[in-house]
């Protein structure tokens, strides 16, 4: 692992971060928490312990879905799409993101 | 809780180790593929795996945690609520049994009611979209309704915009071939707008109703086709007779139709026919005859309100010159979906009955009730732990809902197979008890098959008494006095006994209802059959003709060889008469009594005796002269204890009544036998004036007396009338007033007696089961206290008289209420049929003897028990 500081998600963006990675494709758990960490260049480190549970409560209302697929690597693997109502979601979840980020980026800078 | 949480729910529940068996493979594969990258990264495999579970944290609590993120919900505890009650039925089949099969006895029989009026008023009939058809009629000023006129029914179809179509229709009945039969007059839309095609040849068409009289053709239905022609092929083009004008038939309608109303139609002819069908064309009066019902389909832009309102305003228009009786009120719409339209007074009728019903039903459920009570009171300590515990009430009240409704699904299926045999059974015995004078009623009643909405009834009522039987137990021991259970003592905190004899107390007060009615109704109809009806009737033959041809009629019968005596009245013997206010020259109170005009060999040809003074004379009968002979109980009446002969008699009819009874006054010339003077439903009322009146009169019924078969002699007559002209006969049948005694005036009686008794002897049996298993429990309940109460001295005798009365005081109570409301609800009947004795004694005792003696028999079983009871292994057992 490198050496640079990890941040743990907080609770709460996990599933902004989950919606995000499922908008253009249907990938497993593992390779979610993968994707999330490539892409921020490992920054973010996705509790491997807190995905799964995550996932569930995500399906259970109905944002995603799952379904066994086939992996890269020829085993039975649990695939997550998103949602027409999960898309919906993602919107929502990200304009509140971009609101509050942009609004604490203007208290650190003007403060 | 929204959709796809309900199905994963569902799914978790239904697949709980494939949900189970899931996840783990889920997160096994995570896991290998952590390892799998640990080991790129340069590990050793067995290193790569413990990496990636240090990684991953506990397996276990996640899989923990993923369960969680599902939650506890309603659902789950649904689920573990039936699951818990079904394996609490698999260790006490005996007890689900009794259970359903309570249940579904009383709620058989409700269902089987209900079959019958959804039937009748519910099932759509079997035409095209019956639910769009509304029958028109109008209400003129002085409050009458009415039908329309020809020349309206055209305008209706031209001119309102609220009807996509429409047809006109009348009631007919002719004698079609010699048979009477009864047929619809119809416009040429009728078929197409019912959508009802032609089994043989064709139905009827515009084109046939094109001028007045001028085509005369017939459409026989398909009952028709099949009974009277013996399903001829050939019928097509056949000419017959019909009123005595042949008719050419051109069809038969398809199998099943029998028109719209609840009176089936064996025939249709074009209502431009209508003028071979009845006498009106020949009135004086010019005005066209309102005798078209209109029926038309309503479209769906309008309601029936509009359209209402719509037709009262064109009437109202059509008819404003016209004088009060005349002139449209209002115009009304009625559906036409269903075989009868359904009216408020048939739903409160249908619900008195099925309220009679039901208390088969309220008995099966106090009676489960009570078992339910036993079983749960066995299973205090459970509840007891389970609300020390923590469980909230709500939540063990609802377990024992549950396990009530779970009771209730397999009852109701139950129930609505015992609805179907019933049905079945009582049609059946109906058919082959019906007396032949009523049998028509049975062509009249529409198929009984059931349906979704009979089966959504079954179900609901299940449901409903689920909930009436379930929520005693579960209120009642989920009362838990917390301090009792804490010391280990989870017997009942309330008074489950006062519950218990209350429920028994009103069981036997519905059995007792029941039995006394169908008693007291028993005895009503035992008093019809014993009415006295001398009247010599066996070789008389009742003939009718219609008014355009009565005087030729008369004529003819003179003639005739065969008739040996020729009368004529008013009303028949025993029929439904006049009555007329009436009072003595020298009295002052009036007195309602049945009149009858008669001719003057009336008495002779019925063999009614006069007893004192004469009959009238041929004059006087023609001059319809002020002289009367009144029955010997209309002179007691009128003159107490004084001769009545030469005395005079005002008659004081209400204005608007029989013309032919104008206000008089009329002096006795004779004293006649008494005889049954009205309809015998309402009893043995005898007192009767008779007034002079001819053969020729119009309206007179003819009676003849002829020698030999009077059927051969009827025949006889009827070919002989045929001659006069082919349509002279309106009816000619024997006269049959013992019969009619006998059969169709106690045949209601008798089919209401059997209903009564059947329900009341099931009331009976449910409650006696019910009485047997509450002493039971309670003797086994107090076998501590009987056991002391022997050990200090106490005889058998004692101990049975100790429960014995126990029982008898719950019977007793119960007794005494029914009676009473067995009093109220027949004082309802009586107002009905005077036939019926409210205070029927013999039939109040009988009723509830039969119910004390049954209580007393239950009960005596488990006194014997406790008498029985060792009082050492009592006193040893604390």
């Amino acid at each position: 692992m490198s050496g640079q500081s990890r941040i743990d998600l907080l609770q709460g963006t996990l599933d902004l971060l989950v919606l995000r990675t499922l908008q253009n494709e249907k990938l497993h758990g593992w390779a979610i928490s993968e994707r999330i960490q490539q892409i921020s260049q490992e920054v973010l480190r996705v509790n491997q312990g807190s995905l799964y549970p995550a996932l569930h409560r995500l399906e259970h209302q109905g944002w995603i879905k799952a379904e066994w697929g086939v992996s890269e690597l020829g085993r039975r693997a649990r695939f997550y799409t998103l949602t027409a109502d999960g898309r919906k979601q993602l919107e929502i979840e990200s304009q509140t993101w971009e609101t509050l980020s942009a609004a604490i980026g203007r208290v650190l800078r003007m403060a | 809780m929204n959709w796809p949480d309900f199905l994963l729910r569902l799914r978790a529940l239904v697949y709980r180790n494939r949900v189970e068996r899931d996840l783990e493979e889920e997160l096994t594969f995570h896991l290998d593929m952590q390892a799998r990258k640990n080991v790129h990264a340069g590990m050793s495999q067995a290193e790569a795996a413990n990496q990636a579970r240090i990684e991953f944290g506990g397996v276990t609590q996640v899989s923990e945690q993923c369960r969680d993120a599902r939650g506890i919900g309603l659902l789950e505890t649904v689920f573990q609520d039936i699951r818990f009650a079904l394996r609490g039925f698999r260790r006490s089949p005996v007890f689900v049994l009794t259970v359903v099969g309570t249940i579904a006895l009383g709620l058989g029989l409700d269902t089987a009611l209900f079959t019958v009026f959804n039937a009748t008023y519910l099932r759509p009939i079997g035409v095209r979209e019956p639910g769009a058809l509304y029958e028109a009629y109008w209400i003129n000023r002085v409050g009458g309704s009415s039908g329309f006129s020809h020349s309206e029914y055209r305008e209706f179809v031209a001119s309102n915009p609220a009807f996509s179509e429409a047809f006109a229709y009348m009631d007919v009945e002719g004698r079609m071939n010699g048979r009477a039969m009864l047929g619809d007059l119809v416009s040429g839309e009728y078929f197409r707008v019912l959508g009802i095609g032609a089994a043989l040849g064709r139905t009827l068409a515009p084109e046939d109703c094109s001028a007045p009289g001028r085509q005369p053709v017939v459409v026989l239905s398909y009952r028709a086709w099949r009974n009277q022609f013996l399903s001829d092929p050939d019928i097509v083009g056949r000419k017959v007779l019909l009123r005595g004008y042949p008719f050419t038939v051109v069809g038969v309608a398809s199998p099943g139709f029998t028109g719209l109303g609840s009176r089936p139609a064996e025939f249709w002819a074009p209502v431009t026919m209508s003028a071979r069908f009845d006498a009106v064309q020949n009135r004086p009066d010019t005005a066209e005859p309102r005798s078209l019902s209109i029926v038309g389909r309503l479209r769906t832009e309008f309601s029936t309100r509009q359209a209402q309102s719509a037709l009262t305003s064109w009437m109202q228009l059509r008819t404003a010159a016209n004088p009060d009786s005349a002139k449209a009120m209002q115009a009304l719409l009625i559906s036409r979906a269903a075989r009868k339209p359904l009216r408020l007074a048939n739903v409160l009728a249908f619900s008195s009955i099925l309220a009679a019903f039901s208390l088969v039903l309220l008995i099966g459920c106090a009676n489960v009730a009570n078992m339910l009570l036993a079983r749960s009171l066995a299973r205090q300590r459970e509840i007891a732990i389970r609300l020390s515990l923590g469980a909230t009430r709500r939540r063990v009240v609802r377990q024992v809902l549950t396990e009530s409704l779970l009771l209730a699904l397999p009852a109701a299926a139950a129930g609505f197979a015992v609805s179907e045999a019933a049905v079945r059974l009582s049609l059946r015995v109906l058919i082959a008890t019906i007396p032949p004078g009523v049998a028509g009623l049975v062509a009249t009643l529409p198929p009984m098959h059931s349906d979704l909405r009979v089966f959504a009834f079954t179900l609901a009522v299940a449901l409903a008494s689920a909930i009436v039987f379930g929520m005693a137990p579960a209120i009642h021991t989920t009362r838990v006095d917390f301090m009792q259970a804490a010391k280990g003592d989870y017997t009942h905190g309330g008074r489950p006994s006062r519950l218990r004899g209350t429920l028994v107390a009103g069981q036997v007060t519905v059995c007792v209802l029941l039995l006394v009615t169908a008693a007291i109704l028993l005895r009503g109809a035992d008093r019809i059959h014993r009415l006295d009806a001398t009247l010599s009737t066996r070789n008389t033959i009742q003939i009718v003709a219609r008014e355009k041809s009565h005087e030729a009629v008369v004529g003819r019968l003179a003639a005739e060889p065969s008739v040996e005596m020729l009368a004529a009245a008013a009303h028949a013997p025993v029929e439904r008469k006049s009555m007329i206010p009436v009072r003595s020259a020298d009295g002052s109170e009036l007195i309602r009594m049945a009149a009858n005009q008669v001719s003057p060999e009336y008495f002779a040809l019925f063999e009614i005796p006069l007893l004192r003074g004469r009959a009238f004379t041929a004059a006087e009968g023609l001059s319809a002269a002020p002289v009367a002979i009144v029955s010997q109980a209309a002179a007691q009446r009128l003159w107490p204890n004084r001769e009545a002969l030469g005395r005079s008699l005002r008659l004081a009819p209400d204005p608007g009544n029989d013309a032919s009874l104008a206000p008089r006054q009329v002096t006795v010339v004779g004293i006649a036998r008494d005889e049954i003077s009205r309809w015998i439903g309402s009893g043995e009322d005898t007192s009767l004036v008779y007034l002079p009146t001819h053969p020729r009169a119009a309206g007179a019924e003819l009676f003849v007396s002829v020698p030999g078969d009077p059927e051969t002699a009827r025949r006889k007559i009827d070919a002989a009338l045929a001659t006069v002209d082919p349509d002279a006969v309106q009816q000619i049948q024997k006269l049959q007033v013992r019969e009619w005694v006998d059969e169709d005036a106690y045949f209601s009686f008798r089919v209401a007696f059997w209903t009564s008794s059947a329900i009341g002897v099931l009331a009976l049996v449910l409650t006696l089961s019910g009485i047997y298993g509450v002493i039971s429990y309670l003797v086994s309940q107090r076998t501590k206290e009987i056991g002391i109460r022997m050990a200090l001295g106490a005889s058998t005798r004692a101990v049975t008289n100790l429960v014995l009365r126990q029982s008898m005081k719950l019977a007793g109570i119960g007794a005494l209420s029914g009676a009473a409301l067995a009093a109220g609800l027949s004082k309802l009947l009586a107002s009905i049929l005077v036939v019926i004795d409210t205070f029927d004694v013999a039939a109040y005792i009988g009723g509830v003897a039969i119910v004390l003696a049954a209580c007393a028999a239950a009960a005596w079983l488990p006194s014997r028990r406790a008498s029985r009871i060792d009082p050492l292994t009592t006193l040893r057992y604390d």
